[in-house]
């Protein structure tokens, strides 16, 4: 079973490039374009991982973590923070609401690739790389899976 | 004096000598017993009488003619308020009085003409105090900032209107009051106290304070500064301007925003052109149709962050007054045709209809061709994003004549827009969080619509919109006084 990760970002492309490096990666990937759709996914999901826009429709990426603390079941869900303003938080303010990391844009993908297995860890290594499920999702259409689900 | 002792020893001697006679005369007619001359006895002292009286009645005249001569001298001097010597006889009797006067007289005068001396220049020090005074009042009833003056017993002794409209007083320069009895701030009272009583040596401080003014928030900036005394040891007084910086802080933040929200614009087709240049470093694209899909997506992103730049330097030119404006007789209706046909395959491609309701005459309007010709493709381009597929978008061209105006109308049968989003949507980066997913956007077209239209050439945009129902975009050009053209 792979890590699920859920990526939610209100530009398209950003969703486009991040799913199909951790797919590749052998991860399996969920997609939001906005605030309420991503924690939506997460409470229908409860994925291993979200990585998040700060700035979002209806929603920011941190009052998605906020609200992801609300909830017992979605409380341990850690964050990966994308964002493309100066992000001024406190080392334990961001502990304080599941923030692993902030990365600002424009990021690398390699990075955030590195900065998903260091959180994820060896202990849930991805699916073989090779195997049917990431090859299926080498192209993903960003937004589709949201969409569906949504 | 030396003629009253005349007068007197003449007076002693006349009558000595009339008694001498009559007793002389008294003792020869008793001793020879002769008639006659006991008369004689008895004339004398008469006589002598007589020359005494005549005699002290000429020194009373003389007496009495010098002393009115003082006196009308010292009324003199008392009418014309000027004091001069008094002129007696060297020989005169009251001499001996008029040179002590006169001495005296001589002392008052020095006095008096040091005193009005003294006098003049006080008075014109007054005039120059009285003036500089109505200067400085003059100078701070001119000031449009609220200016409060305190005495050292934090009494009010001066305010300008605008402190009076600010604080809610009126000052009645007669009343002096403490400034808690009149001004109802506390902290702006507790600031004054305060300067006055930790003041030292020349004190000038800035503070912020917010007041309500009509029940609106306004910030100010206050500078307090202390009233020395002559001596320069103690506050005298203290001075308090209030300067509104509401719009300051307000312009400083807008400008903040803009930065801030220019960089995360700017930054945002960045990302994805790193973040896609970056996958095909890393051969994650491995297949030539995924390539070329990067590759469009780059040229994508790079053209949006080209758009941007230009959105913001032509917004910044013109929002400036620097931007180069080419006026010249223009149709509207050309200018959006030519619009239209650019923008014909973007809305083709999207299954909508583009409706061309332009009319064919018309008159002429002074533009700059570009700049309406950019409108309008912002204007349509807007239309053609947010209306789904198969919806129409139509453009249209009409006259007033009666309000002298060329109007032009770029309706869409889209998502339309929220009312409450409705008043912002010219905003800077304000872009309809409902629609966002939509379309991309820089969430500069409409205020750089807004900018050529209203800024730029005085017309006049306007938008109404019903949510589900599409919207209506219009806007209106003064038409140029001249004659009909046909296209």
């Amino acid at each position: 079973m792979p890590n699920r990760i859920v990526v939610a970002d209100d530009e398209s492309h950003i969703l486009h490039v991040l799913s199909m490096k951790l797919s590749n990666a052998g991860y399996q990937v969920l997609t939001a374009m906005d605030g309420e759709e991503a924690l939506e996914l997460c409470r229908n999901e409860l994925p291993d991982l979200l990585i998040t826009d700060y700035q979002m429709p209806i929603m920011t990426g941190l009052e998605v973590c906020r609200a992801l603390r609300q909830d017992e079941r979605t409380r341990g869900i850690p964050v990966l923070m994308l964002t493309a303003r100066g992000f001024d938080l406190e080392q334990a303010q961001m502990s304080q609401v599941g923030i692993r990391e902030v990365l600002s844009k424009p990021f690398s993908p390699r990075e955030v690739l590195v900065k998903v297995q260091e959180v994820l860890g060896a202990s849930a290594p991805p699916a073989g790389q090779d195997g049917a499920d990431s090859s299926q999702r080498k192209k993903p259409d960003p937004g589709r899976e949201c969409v569906n689900r949504g | 004096m030396r003629t009253a002792k005349k007068f007197g020893l003449a007076s002693v001697a006349l009558i000595s000598l009339g008694v001498s006679i009559a007793c002389c005369v008294m003792a020869v007619a008793a001793r020879q017993g002769q008639a006659g001359l006991p008369e004689l006895g008895c004339l004398a002292p008469l006589a002598v009488a007589t020359l005494t009286t005549l005699l002290l009645l000429a020194f009373w005249r003389r007496l009495r003619r010098s002393v009115g001569d003082v006196s009308q001298q010292l009324d003199a001097m008392a009418r014309q308020k000027e004091v001069g010597l008094v002129m007696v006889e060297s020989s005169g009797e009251l001499s001996p009085i008029t040179r002590p006067l006169n001495q005296f007289l001589t002392g008052l005068k020095d006095t008096l003409n040091q005193l009005r001396c003294e006098n003049r220049e006080l008075q014109i020090q007054s005039r120059i105090c009285e003036a500089e005074k109505k200067h400085t009042e003059a100078i701070i009833f001119s000031i449009s900032d609220a200016v409060v003056v305190t005495n050292r017993f934090d009494e009010l002794i001066l305010a300008n209107e605008p402190a009076e409209k600010l604080l809610g007083f009126r000052l009645e320069p007669s009343l002096r009051k403490n400034i808690d009895q009149i001004i109802h701030d506390g902290t702006l009272v507790r600031l004054i106290r305060s300067t006055r009583s930790g003041g030292r040596g020349y004190m000038r401080k800035v503070v912020e304070h917010t007041i309500d003014s009509r029940g609106q928030p306004r910030v100010f900036a206050v500078t307090l500064s202390c009233v020395m005394s002559d001596q320069g040891q103690e506050v005298s007084g203290v001075v308090a301007v209030l300067h509104d910086v509401t719009r300051e802080k307000e312009i400083a933040q807008m400008k903040t925003d803009f930065v801030s929200n220019v960089s995360h614009e700017l930054r945002t087709p960045l990302s994805s052109i790193k973040a896609y240049v970056e996958m095909l470093q890393d051969g994650e694209a491995d297949d030539e149709k995924t390539r070329r899909e990067f590759y469009e997506i780059i040229a994508g992103e790079a053209d949006r962050l080209n758009r941007l730049i230009d959105n913001i330097l032509n917004i910044s030119r013109i929002e400036s007054g620097v931007v180069r404006v080419m006026r010249e007789p223009i149709v509207l209706t050309a200018v959006a045709r030519q619009a239209l046909d650019v923008l014909a395959p973007q809305a083709k491609a999207k299954n909508l209809r583009l409706a061309d309701k332009l009319v064919p005459v018309y008159r002429q309007v002074e533009a700059d061709r570009d700049m309406i010709y950019q409108a309008i493709i912002n204007l349509v381009s807007n239309a053609i994003k947010y209306t789904p597929e198969g919806g129409t978008v139509s453009v249209a061209t009409s006259i007033d004549e009666k309000r002298g105006v060329a109007l032009c109308e770029v309706s869409d049968t889209g998502v339309g827009i929220e009312p409450e989003d409705l008043p912002r949507i010219f905003e800077k980066f304000y872009r309809v969080q409902s629609s966002v997913k939509m379309a991309k956007g820089t969430g500069l077209g409409l205020t750089l619509v807004k900018h050529i239209i209203e800024t730029v050439h005085e017309g006049k945009l306007s938008v109404t919109s019903e949510r589900g129902k599409g919207a209506t975009f219009s806007f209106e050009l003064p038409l140029l006084k001249e004659a009909l053209v046909h296209a």
